[in-house]
């Protein structure tokens, strides 16, 4: 039944473009799957017990090490793509092993604090990034031809809504996999009592540093795609409301399950578009949106048909006991 | 196979262990007691490697383990449960003992997220050891009940299985009996005797003095982060300066 449902969302996905009308709502399915594959990164980094608020930074270097190896080094998109993912696992890797020595609360505060580094850092080495202006005319992907049959040249949105649709789904079978695992399993381990998990012989700090820099790979593909489809890209283009809405995704679909970001970020981010009132006081709905959930539903929108179920068989008794 | 030499600890100018020295030899089950504060729960978390030692030296089978993490203390054989409960909470039975099982048959991590073949085998090992470790204990009924929902004696076992998943050479334990009714104790004392049976070095924490006695050849008495008696049970029991660190009657000048 889950993998029939799956492959029929999937199917619909494959079809959508054909009605949508016109290349804004095309547009908004682009986003909205990079914001899925966004929520439920940070939720592989959450499942060890860490919230990482760096995922806009890492959504920069991404971006800027895409453009800036395609415009600077003439490497090709594809080769650059995987590349800037890498990177900035590496960069989270890096600054990983300082960074979780605090928890809880210092921990996100650091990458809070790591995120306005890499803002400030692409404003002021402007002899590679140009500054706070920015980097315009970032080219398109290279064109590809898929089987001799499917060409795309990425001249239309179109074309970029596969691209974003075959690294969703790419991205969330890495995750989904990862998550079914025994990496998933240590990691939820290391989050409910890190200090049993490291007397049974587990490395918790590799594998908090693990989940980070696994959890941040995904923001640095993510911003490669990202800038060489707008074609531009500029320090706060990913800034600290942006990793905030990330969180609001995972937080309100629930980040107890795999589903919760996906559906999160998916109804979030449609939602503010199909009503143009609700997209102006964005910020305003989404936090009205958190404190609600938070109050009433605190397994997220995933745990709604429990919350139900739950609900329903004490109502008949409550009618049995009048 | 565990020599200490010299540890101690120091919190500011308190002194939780001073120079203590011991030796625990590869087979036997030796027992630590203390009147509470001794410090001996700070002595397990250096020799864990929870604490980093002030001054001393931790030797286990010959290599020096002093100050080194726990996890790599865990994977050279020397496996500690905690004062109270400790089990992953969110897990059931069965998966906390799964879980545990990391050291050994080793699996590669990159292994399990592709599932090769190879990693399901050793997938399959791990279930199979962890059933026969639950077995062992006793909770084999409980495998899949939820671990936040056990009883609190059946916690305190469950801890035990954990530790055992690890696959200690030597075991410390540390106030296993807490908090038990008489037959959860005489089960728990029957359950040390076979994990020692299977030739598991024991070292027990333990306020419950007859247990400590009928369990232990060998007791290891602190007081104020010092040893103050070594020995047989009785010749522990006859020991004067023991008797004055319990009921108290001028031990601070002694």
């Amino acid at each position: 039944m889950k993998r029939s449902l799956v492959g029929a969302t999937i199917v619909c996905l494959i079809f959508l473009p054909v009605f949508l009308s016109g290349p804004y709502y095309t547009h908004v399915f682009i986003l909205t799957m990079v914001n899925i594959v966004l929520a439920a990164s940070l939720r592989l980094i959450n499942l060890s017990g860490q919230m990482s608020l760096a995922h806009g930074g890492m959504m920069t270097i991404g971006a800027y090490t895409s453009a800036l190896l395609v415009m600077k080094a003439g490497l090709s998109f594809w080769a650059a793509m995987p590349i800037s993912g890498l990177a900035t696992a590496l960069v989270a890797y890096i600054i990983g092993y300082p960074f979780v020595r605090l928890k809880g609360i210092y921990f996100s505060i650091v990458t809070i604090f790591f995120s306005e580094v890499v803002v400030l850092t692409a404003q002021q080495w402007q002899s590679l990034t140009q500054g706070a202006a920015g980097i315009f005319g970032i080219p398109r992907p290279d064109p590809v031809s898929l089987f001799g049959i499917l060409h795309a040249d990425f001249s239309s949105k179109v074309d970029f809504y596969y691209l974003a649709l075959v690294l969703m789904l790419l991205c969330l079978l890495i995750l989904y996999a990862v998550e079914k695992s025994r990496i998933g399993m240590i990691l939820r381990g290391v989050q409910q009592a890190d200090s049993l998990a490291e007397s049974v012989g587990i490395d918790t700090t590799g594998f908090k540093v693990l989940a980070f820099s696994v959890g941040s790979f995904f923001p640095g593909v993510l911003g490669a795609f990202y800038s060489h489809y707008i074609s531009a890209i500029n320090p706060d283009a990913f800034a600290f409301l942006f990793t905030i809405y990330i969180l609001i995704y995972m937080t309100v679909g629930g980040d107890g399950r795999f589903l919760g970001p996906i559906l999160g970020a998916a109804v979030l981010t449609i939602l503010p578009e199909v009503s143009r009132p609700l997209k102006a006081f964005e910020p305003f709905v989404f936090a009205a949106v958190l404190i609600a959930v938070i109050f009433f539903v605190p397994e997220g929108m995933v745990g709604l048909p429990k919350m139900l179920k739950r609900a329903k068989p004490s109502s008949k008794e409550g009618a049995a006991h009048a | 196979m565990l020599e200490i030499e010299g540890l101690s600890k120091f919190f500011g100018g308190l002194e939780a262990v001073s120079s203590v020295d011991m030796r625990v030899n590869a087979g036997e089950k030796l027992g630590l007691i203390g009147p509470n504060g001794a410090g001996k729960t700070t002595f397990f978390n250096l020799v864990s490697g929870t604490l980093k030692p002030t001054k001393g030296k931790v030797t286990f089978e010959g290599r020096d383990i002093t100050g080194r993490s726990p996890h790599y203390i865990a994977g050279k054989g020397i496996v500690r449960t905690f004062q109270g409960i400790n089990i992953f909470p969110d897990f059931t039975v069965l998966e906390n003992v799964v879980l545990s099982c990391h050291l050994k048959p080793g699996v590669g991590l990159f292994e399990t997220v592709l599932r090769t073949g190879r990693s399901r085998r050793k997938e399959r090992a791990i279930l199979d050891r962890s059933r026969a470790i639950l077995d062992l204990v006793g909770l084999d009924k409980l495998a899949d009940a939820s671990a936040q929902s056990l009883a609190h004696g059946h916690k305190r076992i469950l801890g035990i299985a954990v530790a055992l998943a690890a696959e200690p050479k030597l075991l410390l334990l540390d106030e296993p009996l807490g908090g038990m009714n008489a037959s959860e104790v005489s089960e728990t004392m029957a359950l040390i005797d076979r994990l020692w049976d299977q030739g598991i070095t024991i070292l027990l924490i333990e306020h419950n003095m007859r247990a400590t006695m009928n369990l232990c050849r060998r007791i290891v008495v602190l007081n104020f982060g010092r040893k103050i008696a070594e020995g047989t049970p009785d010749e522990i029991k006859a020991n004067p300066d023991v008797i004055r660190a319990y009921l108290g009657a001028g031990a601070h000048a002694a």
